[in-house]
């Protein structure tokens, strides 16, 4: 699916991340900033990834901020972002969640 | 109404339901219940994030025994049918709804929670329901609404919204919850349902607060509504049985023990027949008597 | 503990006060309309009744930013601040965000995802969101094999094109295989941005090594960078120009192998000259700044883009002709009125 408008989800606060959706060319780009992005960056774009891949976003540039988030606020914070930048937040992607 | 009696619902500690933070801690303070709010701790705007948090926490956070319950937006939001069907599919205990004023909008929940759980396969009848009484009319539509489901587990007074509704504020001594207080009360009681207090906002006031917690306590609500994990530990020192009530209750016990071994449908202690509000009563003081960490695995009572 | 965000109304004045007060306890003293009135919300912390972080956008750069992590981790109210305004812009469909601030602030910012574009010893600017930097210049049409070829720049506002940017560019275009010519695209004059590079392109159309682009948000026209939180000895026109020199130096030059700016002698424009002087100053040795005489027209005059203003203003366009190319005459002739009922509805044409 392709990116219809830029979209944010998440804060900046400890145990949050940010994600940012912007229209992409080449693949699912992400750019990562973490205190932990040497043990957990793989993880963390793991995740992101394959939740995008759930909403056949192929195309995309990802900007995360991480404050230490978990997987599931990882997955949650990139589904809202995804449904934001879909405009798709009155329906949720219940296969998705 | 749903399994009451059975669990203890002392603490319903409310958790704002877009921070991660507080979401993913939430297990670890002890309380009962913990109730993740998607109504009136979440902006408008971030509805749909708090939504998700809420259900990938519930897909893999541990909560330990603690009975979960969600606060979604109410029936006259654009919200209300996806937290609706979100938290079905996430299979969350209990689904409290906020400002309800009648039975119809119980029913109306019930109505579409039943379809919810046909549309993700949950079992059905397997989501409860609680009604926060938040107006006036709620306070006088009470024992109705407490009746309307027997999916209804609880009714809790939410009091900044009452008492304006009712033209005043919150005040120390409480006295403007007085009548809403035992409606709600009443309501539940009548249904066999659990009877919820409102929060005490003022952090700093700890000897307030225990006198809140106290007054409720002697009315006979089941618990209290929290916003402070903080708050958890006070609650349950007030609801701690005194070494007496752990006595009686485990005479009560005995006595049911003895009368199962007998074979006798009469139960029966110093020559007097033990009716069912007084098993049932020494039933929950046993329960409050371990949750609080006052008796033995045999229940007795340990010295301090 | 959870400390929620509360919008500030800085109209009511109990409030204003609070907040001017917590700021200036951080060491931000210019509180003059300039900077305030451009604020669209605000947003703070309180802690109990004390204000302890506080945060403001003005349009899509955010300004007044400033906390108090007395009691918390560091970090966090600035954090929860930050998040808080960017997702706020985001709901508004702005998508692209700018800060100025002070340099040691950068890192902070940095930390958060916000990319530094340029600083000086004082402050420095950055951005976050869509699109940034990196898209803007992937989008600008490049010389091919642009490390072997010598590349000049002009930056304009042109507001309108005369003869005077023509001339300008000519030079450079004599001078190099291939000229950007930069228009700025801030919407603050009396010509808009896109009449101002439709302009540009029609008089510079013959020239075959030019290109003209419009600035983006790069090219900013310097009078708009806040400078609020500057200390007392620092001018705001030498950190405005030294920083946009910055950029120019760090992002937009190495990308495009641009080598020498130029720009046109100023001897009727003091800011216009700091500005040539600040480019002077920063730019060397990786761009040169060659500084082009201004050309007169043929009764002597100097000619400006004010002097054409001015003309448009009068309703007397006799004095311009000589100074304009034709499609930019055309184009004023055309549309006189609409230039004039902009300058009657209080559009300044007094600046650049």
């Amino acid at each position: 699916m392709e990116i219809k408008q830029t979209a944010i989800a998440g804060t900046l606060e400890s145990s949050d991340i940010q994600i940012m959706l912007s229209k992409g060319q080449s693949g699912i780009q992400i750019d990562l900033e973490s205190d932990v992005k040497k043990q957990f960056g793989d993880q963390i774009n793991a995740v992101i990834t394959e939740t995008l891949k759930k909403f056949d976003i192929d195309n995309v540039k990802v900007k995360a901020v991480d404050k230490g988030a978990l997987d599931c606020v990882i997955k949650a914070r990139t589904i809202a972002a995804a449904q934001r930048a879909l405009k798709t937040v009155d329906q949720p992607a219940w296969e998705v969640l | 109404m749903a399994e009451n009696g059975e669990r203890l619902r002392r603490t319903m500690m409310f958790v704002p339901g877009n921070n991660p933070a507080m979401v993913k801690d939430a297990g670890i303070y002890g309380a009962d219940s913990i109730m993740f709010d998607l109504e009136d701790a979440v902006s408008m705007a971030e509805k749909d994030a708090a939504r998700d948090l809420v259900y990938e926490a519930l897909q893999t956070q541990d909560y330990g025994d603690a009975e979960l319950v969600v606060r979604i937006n109410g029936d006259d939001t654009p919200y209300y049918h996806n937290d609706i069907k979100a938290m079905v599919k996430a299979g969350i205990d209990v689904i409290r709804l906020p400002k309800t004023e009648t039975a119809d909008m119980v029913k109306t929940l019930e109505k579409d929670v039943l379809a919810a759980e046909k549309e993700f396969g949950r079992k059905e009848g397997s989501t409860h329901l609680m009604a926060a009484i938040e107006s006036a009319k709620g306070v006088l539509n009470a024992p109705a609404i407490a009746a309307a489901s027997d999916r209804m587990i609880g009714i809790a007074l939410s009091a900044e919204d009452y008492t304006t509704d009712m033209k005043t504020h919150r005040y120390p001594d409480g006295a403007e919850l007085q009548f809403a207080r035992n409606m709600v009360l009443h309501a539940a009681r009548a249904a066999g349902i659990a009877a919820f207090d409102t929060v005490f906002t003022n952090m700093d006031d700890t000897e307030g607060f225990y006198r809140e917690t106290r007054y409720i306590h002697q009315l006979g609500f089941d618990g209290k509504s929290l916003v402070n994990p903080r708050q958890i530990a006070m609650v349950n020192k007030v609801y701690e049985p005194t070494e007496k009530e752990v006595e009686n209750a485990k005479n009560v016990i005995n006595a049911i023990e003895e009368a199962r071994i007998k074979g006798s449908g009469v139960i029966s202690m110093n020559g007097q027949m033990v009716d069912r509000p007084v098993v049932l009563r020494a039933q929950r003081v046993m329960m409050l008597a371990k949750a609080s960490h006052l008796v033995d695995e045999e229940g007795n009572y340990i010295e301090k | 503990m959870y400390e929620s965000i509360v919008d500030l109304n800085l109209t009511n004045s109990k409030v204003r006060a609070k907040w001017q007060a917590f700021l200036k306890s951080l060491g931000i003293a210019d509180f003059s309309d300039r900077e305030v009135d451009q604020i669209d919300f605000t947003i703070g912390i309180y802690n109990g009744d004390d204000l302890v972080a506080t945060g403001s956008a003005a349009g899509n750069v955010l300004k007044y930013v400033g906390v108090c992590n007395k009691g918390v981790t560091t970090g966090s109210r600035f954090n929860a601040i930050v998040g808080e305004l960017v997702n706020r812009l985001f709901q508004q469909q702005i998508f692209h965000i700018f800060v100025f601030t002070k340099k040691r602030y950068s890192e902070s910012f940095q930390h958060i995802g916000f990319e530094q574009l340029g600083d000086t010893d004082v402050a420095a600017f950055l951005e976050m969101g869509d699109p940034n930097i990196h898209d803007y210049l992937d989008g600008l049409p490049k010389v091919p094999n642009q490390q072997y070829q010598q590349i000049g720049a002009v930056v304009m506002n042109a507001n309108p094109f005369t003869l005077g940017h023509r001339y300008l560019v000519e030079k450079a275009a004599k001078q190099n295989d291939f000229v950007y010519v930069f228009v700025v695209s801030a919407e603050r004059s009396l010509f808009t941005a896109d009449e101002r590079l439709k302009l540009v392109r029609a008089g510079l159309r013959d020239l075959d090594n030019v290109i003209v682009v419009a600035g983006g948000d790069y090219m900013v026209s310097y009078a708009t960078f806040p400078a609020y939180f500057l200390p007392d000895n620092v001018t705001a026109t030498d950190y405005q120009t030294a920083l946009d020199a910055r950029v120019f130096k760090t992002q937009i030059a190495p990308a495009l192998h641009i080598t020498t700016r130029y720009v046109g002698s100023e001897p009727l424009s003091k800011t216009t000259n700091q500005y040539n002087q600040a480019l002077k100053r920063e730019l060397p040795p990786d761009v040169q700044v060659v500084e082009v005489p201004r050309n007169q027209d043929q009764t002597g005059a100097v000619i400006t883009a004010t002097r054409v203003r001015k003309a448009i203003k009068a309703g007397d366009l006799s004095n311009i002709i000589e100074s304009l190319p034709s499609s930019t005459y055309d184009f004023i002739k055309e549309n006189l009125h609409e230039l004039q009922s902009r300058i009657m509805k209080g559009m300044n044409i007094d600046g650049n």
